[in-house]
């Protein structure tokens, strides 16, 4: 991403500032939104389009549905994007929820349902992936596209090692409460999608923790020289994101109550793309946790949407791929105009 | 200055280093060099481009860990190779190259490391704010502190990356190169700044390639050459021409070359070319042999108004043309097809791919003309740009060195050098002296005049006043994105000039547009 030198040293006369600054709702107020909020804008439409096509899709129970669907994934776009605003990426996660998912599986059938340790467990396994993670790349300086590569090959094996190359099913029934146990009115998954959300959004904006992980991507030199500890702040980012990959394995297991070790495959690039369409830059430094929330309802929304309407599912595929790149073109269309 | 130089004194020095010694690849760049700094002085390090002063600032602030030696700070060991420890030991710097984080925002630059935080715990971004704006001031920056650091022209957020050294409380500071990146006459604020940090009692080191500013700010004068030190006195007991031998081992000549005459022949045409939101558009022509100079402050639409010419930016409204044949707006592609070469003034950002080589680097722009069918012809690239480079008198392990391992100076050779591979007519240079040492920058003015003598059009934007007046045929001034006014070689040589080029970049002179009208056709 180049900056542009030429803006804020001369005001752009006349164009931009409302013509009657009382009317607050006229037609450049809307233009300055769309180019503001651009990916609110293509949900909306988004949105728009499948209320008009499906009379289910606008239904309380779907909107439950969504969000339900939503949350395991949305707990590793989370802790991706704290990764990826230190200008790093985690492609491990999807085989953390494999491993986590099996581990807590054999677990709580090992303990005959002993809910406390299944989930200490689970936990334990994204942990433990994600500080080696941290290590390799904070300490052995290993480029952390390979060191995350490495862990989904390695997480991916330990998860078929403890099923022994099966699903383990049969588990005790209380393995189900974890998901679908609801508090206040909401399924535990979506509680803490919520949580998770609301919690890294204040960390990341009103913490000195958020604010060192922005300047370690923004310019790892400026940072160090500046006292931060920038091995320490990508270490945590790592480790955060197997931790949160580890619940979400829990999740997704308790739901269908089994462990299988194709679990989660291939939710890192969903969860990649969700950071990327909520205007984070894989360059790090840039990006924000509304942004991901944002991103990762609407690809939920669409998987949703698209099989609302029967659409084939390597269809969806074609046109799920066709507007991530679109939504992230008018993205970064619309933050140039921002910035002129 | 006022440091007397009883035993006490030299205990309580700021800064001791010992014995350093450090070399890249079996190749020795510091030979021992020990020095010390005393509290409330400033010292100049100077030396050629290469001569390790940058090498040797790394280690005083704990970035590099030399291969012997020791750095003491009041007294206390630094452990080699710690940024943190020099932290903690007041140690800042402010590196060659900006280390600000674009962005963020300027308070958040310069709360990073020690956010203020509220009694729970989160950021206190009013305070943060409040308290931005006060380090500000001083030093006479009205800027909105949550203004985003890259938005900001590249001599403030130097200034920023100053101060944010300072309102650490950093007891010892090293300045690598600070005004290499500030217009003139911005230089006076920083000059102010380092007069009262002295006054603070802070230790200053810092390096330049101008003999004005050592002879403005400094006390005392270090030099390094090919990794020794080989003087080191009170400023008043050096000339300038001392110092300059001392740096390069030998005497310098004149600075300046002779130019020589324009021929008649009209080569570069700028006709209505709009480059701001709604600016002046802005008109003149360069001849074949002539060399204009761009004067203005910092952000005046020096860089962006050759930008456009080369086509890295799309002017609202306007043409361009070289030769009488018009060029194709907004397309490096059709501007170097044209003969025009644009040598940029942030190399980092612009002029260089740091991860290549210099060989590559060096051809890029013409990677066809070394090519038979898409593959490189190695033998001719490398002669051709090994006779080039040493034309230039680059300091490289060889053409295969990586640019980003170069010094400075050498960078800056590199990516005006690898122009002169092929046919240009139209030759653009930005900033061609910054950070480059007066040896190679007196080389470069004879490059430039010989360049156009040959019958190249040279616009030359330079916040170095000398080079203005001594090398420019014909000098613009610019200003909000436009031609404040325009200087003939006969205004140039009146002792009036600088007076006059100030006011006009800075709008206390009315615009002298009419003149530069007349002077088109
Ligand atoms: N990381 C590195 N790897 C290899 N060589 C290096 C590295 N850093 C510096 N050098 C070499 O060490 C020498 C000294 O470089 P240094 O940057 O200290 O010079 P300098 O005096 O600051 O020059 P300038 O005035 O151009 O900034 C140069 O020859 C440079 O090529
Ligand atoms: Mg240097």
């Amino acid at each position: 991403m180049t900056t542009d030198r030429s803006t804020m040293l001369e005001p752009s006369p006349g164009g931009t500032a409302t013509k009657d600054p009382t009317r607050r709702f006229s037609w450049q107020w809307l233009q300055g939104f769309a180019v503001r909020h651009a990916m609110v804008v293509v949900m909306l439409f988004v949105v728009a389009f499948f209320l008009y096509k499906s009379a289910r899709f606008g239904t309380l129970e779907n909107m439950t549905t969504i969000l339900i669907a939503a949350a395991p994934f949305a707990l590793i776009a989370l802790g991706q994007t704290l990764v990826i605003l230190t200008g790093g990426i985690d492609l491990s996660v999807g085989s953390v929820i494999a491993a986590s998912a099996m581990a807590a599986a054999y677990v709580a059938k090992a303990s005959d349902g002993n809910l406390l340790l299944t989930v200490l467990v689970a936990v334990l396994v994204g942990l433990a992936a994600g500080a080696i993670n941290g290590f390799v790349v904070s300490r052995m300086n290993v480029p952390p596209f390979i060191a995350t590569l490495g862990m989904l090959t390695l997480a991916s094996g330990v998860a078929y090692v403890i099923g022994g190359g099966a699903p383990i099913n049969g588990l005790p029934a209380n393995f189900g409460a974890i998901a679908n146990t609801e508090v206040l009115g909401l399924k535990i998954p979506v509680l803490l999608m919520i949580l998770a959300i609301v919690g890294l959004a204040i960390i990341m904006k009103r913490t000195s923790y958020g604010m060192r992980v922005y300047a370690v991507g923004g310019n790892r030199l400026a940072a160090e020289i500046a006292g931060v500890k920038s091995k320490r702040v990508l270490f945590s980012v790592y480790t955060i994101s197997g931790v949160l990959a580890g619940v979400s394995g829990l999740m997704l297991a308790s739901r269908v109550i089994s462990g299988a070790p194709n679990l989660g495959q291939g939710y890192e690039l969903d969860a990649i793309a969700a950071v990327v369409i909520g205007g984070a830059s894989l360059m790090g430094g840039r990006g924000t946790i509304w942004g991901t929330a944002i991103g990762l309802l609407l690809i939920q929304t669409l998987n949703n949407g698209l099989d609302l309407l029967i659409v084939p599912s390597y269809w969806q595929d074609v046109i799920k791929g066709v507007l991530i790149v679109l939504a992230v073109a008018i993205d970064v269309w619309a933050a140039k105009r921002r910035t002129s | 200055m006022h440091t007397t130089h009883t035993p006490e004194a030299v205990a309580t020095a700021a800064i001791e280093c010992h014995g350093i010694r450090m070399s890249f690849g079996g190749i020795p760049v510091l030979k021992g060099i020990s020095l010390v700094l005393e509290p409330g002085t400033v010292t100049a390090l100077a030396g050629e481009n290469g001569a390790g002063k940058s090498t040797l600032m790394k280690i005083a602030s704990g970035q590099y860990k030399p291969d012997e030696g020791t750095v003491e700070v009041r007294s206390e060991h630094l452990h080699a190779g710690d940024i943190q420890a020099a932290h903690r030991l007041g140690v800042a710097i402010v590196p060659q190259e900006l280390a600000s984080i674009p962005e963020m925002t300027v308070y958040e630059n310069l709360f990073v490391g020690r956010e203020l935080r509220s009694p729970v715990g989160l950021l206190n971004r009013r305070a943060m704010m409040r308290q931005a704006r006060e380090f500000l001031k001083p030093f006479g920056l009205e800027i909105d502190p949550a203004a985003r650091m890259g938005s900001l022209p590249v001599g403030i957020r130097q200034i920023i990356e100053i101060v944010k050294a300072t309102s650490r409380g950093a007891k010892v500071l090293l300045l690598d190169e600070p005004t290499s990146a500030i217009a003139e006459q911005e230089v006076e604020r920083l000059y102010s700044v380092v007069r009262s940090l002295r006054d603070q009692g802070v230790a200053m080191l810092f390096t330049t390639h101008k003999m004005e500013e050592i002879r403005a700010m400094a006390d005392r004068v270090i030099v390094l050459r090919d990794g020794n030190l080989v003087e080191d006195k009170p400023l008043d007991q050096l000339s300038d021409d001392d110092i300059v031998e001392a740096m390069i081992g030998r005497e310098l000549e004149d600075m300046f070359p002779e130019i020589g005459v324009p021929k008649d022949e009209v080569a570069l045409t700028v006709q209505d070319l709009v480059i701001g939101h709604g600016t002046e558009p802005v008109s003149f022509s360069v001849r074949r042999g002539e060399i204009l100079g761009l004067a203005g402050l910092v952000g005046a639409g020096r860089t962006e108004l050759m930008e456009s010419i080369f086509g890295m930016r799309h002017p609202a409204a306007g043409s361009v043309a070289v030769g009488g044949r018009k060029v194709a707006l907004g397309n490096p592609a059709a501007a170097i097809a044209s003969k025009i070469a644009l040598v940029p003034e942030d190399r980092k950002g612009a002029g260089a791919v740091l991860s290549m080589s210099v060989l590559d680097n060096a051809s890029l722009p013409r990677i066809k003309s070394f090519s038979n069918a898409g593959w490189i012809n190695n033998r001719k690239r490398s002669g051709s740009i090994g006779d080039i480079m040493k034309s230039m008198n680059l300091k490289s392990r060889g053409l295969g060195q990586s640019m980003e391992t170069l010094s400075g100076g050498n960078q800056q050779k590199v990516v005006f050098g690898r122009w002169l591979t092929g046919p240009v007519d139209v030759l653009l240079l930005d900033e061609p002296t910054r950070g480059v040492d007066v040896g190679a920058r007196s080389e470069i003015y004879r490059i430039i005049v010989d360049l156009a003598e040959q019958g190249m059009a040279v616009v030359m934007a330079s916040s170095d006043m000398p080079e203005i007046l001594s090398l420019s045929h014909r000098a613009l001034v610019m200003r909000g994105l436009t031609v404040a006014g325009e200087l003939s070689k006969t205004e140039l040589l009146e002792s009036s000039a600088q007076d006059k080029i100030f006011r006009l970049a800075s709008g206390l002179e009315a615009s002298t547009k009419k003149e530069t009208e007349n002077n088109d056709d």
